[in-house]
């Protein structure tokens, strides 16, 4: 239970802060400025993102399955890896009742 | 009775889990195929046609250019019916310059934005006249995607028939044409014309990029039907 704790611990970190970075960089980029520059330089951050988001659903959902987790809660926690804040809440959240 | 409905969630339960399953294996089919045509059209983008096809047949007004369409030359009879300033176009050598760009009427109901040339000189043949037909030939290639600089009266952010579509009732064809010669019925219109930018594809990286979508789609639908014996492993 502790290694899977710990492995959603560290995915929900890096995925909150690519969700960051998707919405408040990659995005107002790509729809608010009209600059190609930018926009290359910032072109990897969707795909990390894809990336990242995938590893953060397999450990959330090890998770969820050792501490028995419902389905609703569990797509709760699958969930909250698509929006800013919301993976680092959960993970707050997590250590709190579990560690 | 408590056996019956044991076996109707059992039952509910694998029906979910193989329609997210097939969800999932469609969703990889579905970027494996548009990893297929991205790579489809790099092979047309990149390979320029020189002989002359008749521009209605290759593609349409009101629709997008079919990929099989781009890079090849066409040849057009219309008249100008508008001409805009597209500013700080970049040439095929490099070169950035602004270029005269004009919408030419082709039969009754459509358009086409066709580049003329350098906005510099666009007072070379003041005898043409908007009822004149002209005859272009020249390579058709993609709208822009970018801006290149504002619209304004008179001047285009862009070459592309979504700036120009508020100005007339016209049906646009997608995409311009970069033209390499015209010709009234009696003689043939000299100025310089400017080479296309050279295609700067970033296709590849899109290329790779629904092909790792591939992966995390299956590697998902994988996910999904182990999950139900990763849980029955672990309650046990």
């Amino acid at each position: 239970m502790s290694g899977a704790l710990k492995r959603f611990r560290v995915m929900a970190i890096i995925a909150g802060v690519m969700s960051l970075l998707l919405w408040f960089v990659d995005l107002p980029v790509v729809y608010l400025f009209n600059n190609d520059d930018w926009k290359s330089m910032v072109a990897w951050i969707p795909f990390v993102h894809g990336w990242i988001y995938a590893a953060y659903v397999l450990t959330a959902l090890q998770f969820a399955t050792k501490a028995r987790w419902s389905l609703k809660k569990t797509v709760w926690l699958i969930l909250a890896g698509t929006l800013p804040i919301a993976s680092f809440a959960a993970e707050r959240r997590v250590v709190r009742q579990y560690s | 009775m408590t056996q019956k409905s044991s076996f109707l969630t059992k039952l509910g339960q694998i029906v979910a889990v193989l329609l997210v399953t097939a969800l999932f294996v469609s969703l990889g089919l579905w970027q494996l195929q548009r990893a297929a045509d991205l790579k489809e059209s790099l092979k047309v983008a990149t390979a320029v046609d020189t002989n002359v096809v008749l521009l209605e047949s290759i593609t349409s007004p009101r629709q997008a250019i079919p990929p099989s369409a781009l890079n090849r030359t066409v040849s057009i009879t219309g008249k100008y019916i508008a001409n805009f300033k597209a500013a700080n176009q970049k040439d095929g050598n490099g070169v950035i310059q602004d270029w005269e760009s004009a919408l030419l009427q082709v039969g009754d109901s459509s358009a086409i934005l066709v580049v003329r040339g350098l906005w510099s000189e666009r007072l070379l043949n003041p005898d043409i006249a908007q009822s004149m037909d002209i005859q272009v030939e020249g390579l058709l290639v993609a709208s822009q995607d970018g801006d290149r600089a504002r619209n304004a009266p008179g001047e285009i952010s862009r070459l592309d028939s979504a700036v120009v579509v508020s100005l007339t009732d016209l049906d646009l064809f997608d995409g311009y044409v970069v033209a390499t010669s015209e010709a009234t019925r009696n003689e043939s219109l000299e100025r310089t014309r400017v080479v296309p930018e050279k295609l700067q594809s970033r296709i590849p990286g899109f290329y790779w990029q629904h092909l790792s979508y591939v992966v995390i789609w299956w590697l998902m639908a994988a996910v999904v039907v182990f999950l139900p014996f990763y849980r029955r492993r672990v309650s046990t």
